[in-house]
């Protein structure tokens, strides 16, 4: 074959492998339609070989080894613990592996062609694909980008991978530094800067904020705060990034805070500052794809992009850069291409930040609510009064708070700082989701001694009357 | 602080407006009051001002784009301290921090962390993700289904029972063409000839609608009849200097609006509205018409309020002013709401008979055509008279023929006789 002559049919091409694109290539291809999928690295995208999955592995190795330091005062007498990197290193690759090579079966297994290369669209209905052996021509009938995002970096300090480093470096790292500052106070420096606090690691942790985690219940970052303390991370808020000076080993990073300028020098520098879509080079003009003005592929509900044919899902559209955003939404592409009535409407994200306590959140804040008008009835259950907490060893300031409108007494949103919140969210989510009053919480019996306990208390706390607080208020009557 | 104006609920069911203008730009000083933008609603262009006084740092749209209520019109920066509003925006903006021109900087925080930010839909519908896809299964917009649980939940049932009552939500069959062709295929007209496409918005989508719902609710009988207004014109012409004389261009049409009002007094179900989730009558003790007015924009209807206080001068100098604001866009909402009757005239244009579409809740609607010189038997002789054709649309659901017959034989008999008018009506 001479390559390049000869363009290939698609029905539905799916350019990105990750948590978005492999989802909607195996729904579309259980729907009967014909998909090739293009992926330029690993299968599983950002999230299952450099994100999520890869970090929660070490979030869980580093809580093991504090678990095992603390285990004195619950009656294990334990000799001290090392870490040797390497090896976690080499663990958490096999484990990454293990799943990769599953998406890879069952995309096989779904008759879902997957190609490798990278992927440059060329027309509203064709895109060509660069890969190890040549470039290939294709045409589709349908496609859904799912190209994703890459790590914003501090302007005038590129990553170089060494010292300034990305959240997918600290993930690979083979030495724990002695020193690391962390740039950016969100979901990848709260859990990789905790991970290096418990490995050993000197962190400090700067946000241009002046609160922590502000767009969260405004409890939750209180309690991050303490807990940052626990772990000897130096949090500076307000601060102001002006430059770095490399070292000889290491760098010093110049800041502002509080009208004062100031260093520190430290053997890495983690910059977790957020992230911009993948929407550059990838052919989109050429297409007549419209992006917005923050460089976002626009779409309708059914993740229709401007050119009719083309969807568009995860990381490169508005909203959450989450993983199962982007699965969600790669289901109702496919389903909207196989003429299913599938919709991204009336939807609620969930989100996660698998720090130390985890905190989970989902729906809205009290203050979400009010600014959209709303009157709002909070019930706030903390885990220090819950059994269960108290029996892993919990001895934190974590809550579960849910939200409801005061109106219809339905739930708006569930907000979580605690122990296992990742695991606990999901009933608040269905709660949303659905639109549940708050009653469908109380009135529904939660195993015991169980962590989820803490949504019917904190449900039953909206009217005060939880059980495991005192509620002087509502005595006799 | 930076505070953000958002698109505010401007009233009854208007949830979308597109920007015609800024009347302001980034950096520029803006007072409390000020009008800075003005956006199109499906009924008519308003101004809106800024409800806080501080320098413009961002518009986020541009003239054209279509917001939904709650949406950022504009970001002022104020005195004050910083509220969770203003790290959402900050969060929307992010990208900025890549732009090498810009002192470094850090961010104000980073997007990838999670935060609720959500917005509810402007009136959130209880319902489970379950009967969500069911509505769309069935093609009924969930927002516009009366839930029958606690709190108007909206249940299974209650969508299967939309779409029995709505006779335009007919399920569609999911586009299966979808497969074949792009997910918007619909009628290639391309095939045989080139084709422009512009969507429909504004006061053009708003006529749309109304006119589906209303052709698809209401079961409309239209009573053709005539009316001989050759003496009508001879008032109209005799008084036409002292109209003239107060800048009031007096025509027919405030006659006849005076006329539906004296026939509205006496059969008030013309005047009424069917409330169609209750099952009652809503009789009105009031008499507003409408009057249709051509614009450039389209149809609009601006509202002549208590036509049965007003003199014929008064009510014809209140139409002429909003008919003006009709045409140059200026009009207020609140003219172009609350009416019990409308009033169409095709006089100018030509045509004998038409079949007017009644402007639902409304349920009747009375149109006249050209007045022309016609031959007629009078007394057993042919004359030439001035005939005037009418046409009376009306919601059979809420009367009959009978009497609807005489509402327009009442009108008919003011017409003829215009001292009638002077001695039988208030």
């Amino acid at each position: 074959m001479v390559v390049g002559d000869f363009a290939q049919g698609t029905q539905v091409a799916v350019i990105g492998g990750g948590p978005g694109g492999y989802v909607a290539a195996i729904r579309a291809a259980q729907l009967g339609l014909e998909v090739t999928l293009v992926e330029r690295d690993l299968l599983g995208g950002i999230c299952l070989n450099w994100g999520c999955i890869p970090s929660k592995a070490l979030i869980h190795v580093a809580d093991l080894k504090r678990q095992i330091e603390h285990a004195d005062s619950l009656g294990l007498i334990t000799s001290g613990v090392r870490v040797d990197l390497p090896k976690i290193m080499k663990w958490k690759d096999m484990m990454v592996e293990k799943l990769r090579n599953g998406v890879s079966s069952l995309l096989a297994k779904n008759n879902v062609q997957v190609v490798v290369g990278t992927a440059r669209l060329t027309g509203d209905r064709s895109f060509t694909v660069e890969g190890p052996d040549g470039v290939h021509r294709f045409e589709f009938q349908h496609a859904i980008l799912a190209v994703g995002s890459s790590p914003l970096q501090l302007p005038g300090i590129p990553r170089d991978g060494e010292v300034v480093i990305d959240s997918t470096d600290a993930l690979e790292m083979t030495t724990v530094p002695d020193s690391l500052i962390v740039v950016g106070a969100g979901a990848v420096g709260l859990e990789l800067g905790t991970v290096y606090a418990k490995f050993g690691t000197r962190v400090t942790m700067l946000d241009g904020s002046d609160k922590l985690l502000p767009m969260l219940d405004p409890q939750i970052g209180r309690v991050m705060e303490r807990a940052l303390k626990t772990f000897g991370i130096e949090l500076v808020l307000g601060a102001r990034v002006l430059g770095v000076n490399r070292k000889d080993s290491g760098a010093e990073l110049e800041y502002s805070a509080s009208g004062k300028e100031q260093s520190i020098v430290a053997d890495r520098i983690l910059v977790g500052i957020g992230r911009r879509p993948n929407t550059g080079g990838i052919g989109l003009e050429k297409a007549g794809v419209k992006m917005d003005k923050r460089g976002f592929v626009e779409v309708d509900s059914r993740m229709q992009t401007s050119v009719p044919g083309i969807f568009a899902i995860g990381d490169v559209v508005t909203g959450l850069m989450l993983a199962h955003k982007a699965s969600y939404q790669g289901k109702v592409a496919a389903e909207v291409i196989a003429g299913q009535p599938a919709a991204f409407d009336g939807v609620h994200v969930p989100s996660v930040i698998f720090s130390d306590p985890e905190i989970a959140t989902v729906g809205l804040t009290e203050e979400d609510a009010h600014s959209q008008g709303i009157d709002t009835k909070a019930g706030l259950f903390p885990f220090k009064a819950l059994g269960r907490a108290m029996t892993i060893g919990d001895e934190g300031h974590g809550f579960t708070k849910v939200v409801s409108d005061a109106r219809t007494g339905s739930v708006l949103g569930v907000h979580i700082v605690g122990p296992h919140a990742s695991d606990i969210i999901a009933e608040g989510c269905l709660a949303v989701s659905s639109a549940s009053h708050v009653d469908d919480l109380t009135l529904t019996i939660h195993p015991h001694p169980t962590l989820p306990e803490s949504i019917e208390e904190a449900a039953e706390q909206v009217e005060h009357r939880a059980i495991h607080i005192f509620n002087p208020a509502v005595l006799g009557r | 602080m930076r505070q953000v104006f958002r698109l505010p609920d401007i009233g009854e069911g208007i949830a979308q407006a597109e920007i015609v203008e800024y009347l302001v730009k980034v950096g520029d000083l803006v007072k409390a009051d000020q009008p800075i933008v003005r956006i199109e609603t499906d009924k008519a262009v308003v101004e809106l001002p800024a409800p806080f006084t501080g320098r413009v740092v961002e518009i986020p749209y541009v003239p054209g784009d279509t917001l939904n209520v709650g949406d950022p019109l504009i970001i002022i920066e104020t005195d004050g301290e910083v509220s969770a509003e203003v790290f959402r925006q900050a969060a929307d903006m992010m990208p900025k921090i890549s732009r090498p021109d810009e002192q470094p900087a850090m961010t104000l925080h980073d997007p990838s962390i999670p935060f609720p930010g959500q917005v509810l839909p402007a009136e959130r519908v209880l319902a489970t993700p379950h009967t969500r896809r069911l509505a769309r299964e069935l093609n009924v917009d969930i927002t516009t289904v009366r839930g029958s649980g606690p709190h108007g939940r909206v249940t299974d049932e209650d969508i299967r029972k939309a779409i029995s009552q709505i006779p335009s939500a007919v399920p569609k069959a999911p586009t299966a063409a979808a497969v074949q062709a792009p997910a918007t295929a619909g009628f290639n007209f391309e095939k045989y000839g080139p084709t422009r496409r512009i969507p429909l918005k504004g006061v053009r989508k708003r006529i749309a609608e109304v006119m589906v719902r209303s052709v698809s609710t209401i079961p409309h009988v239209t009573h053709f009849d005539e009316a001989d207004v050759t003496e009508l014109l001879a008032v109209v012409d005799r008084e036409k200097a002292l109209a003239e004389s107060r800048k009031i261009k007096l025509t027919i049409l405030s006659f006849l609006a005076k006329a539906a009002a004296a026939a509205l007094k006496e059969y008030p179900a013309l005047n009424s509205s069917l409330d169609e989730e209750t099952g009652e009558l809503v009789f009105k003790d009031y008499i507003h018409v409408g009057i249709a007015t051509d614009t450039d924009a389209g149809l609009m209807v601006p509202v002549v309020r208590d036509v049965d206080r007003k003199s014929i001068l008064h009510i014809a100098s209140e139409l002429q002013e909003l008919s003006r604001k009709a045409r140059d866009r200026s009009i207020d909402l609140d003219d172009l709401r609350g009416g019990t009757f409308s009033i169409t005239n095709i006089g100018a244009i030509g045509g004998n008979y038409a079949t007017p579409i009644i402007l639902h809740p409304q349920v009747a609607i009375l149109c006249s055509m050209r007045a022309q010189q016609k031959p007629v038997v009078r007394e057993g002789q042919v004359v030439i008279r001035t005939i005037m054709p009418l046409t009376l649309s009306f919601d059979h659901r809420v009367l009959d023929g009978a009497e609807g017959g005489r509402f327009m034989n009442h009108i008919i008999g003011l017409l003829e006789d215009p001292m009638r008018m002077l001695v039988d009506v208030a």
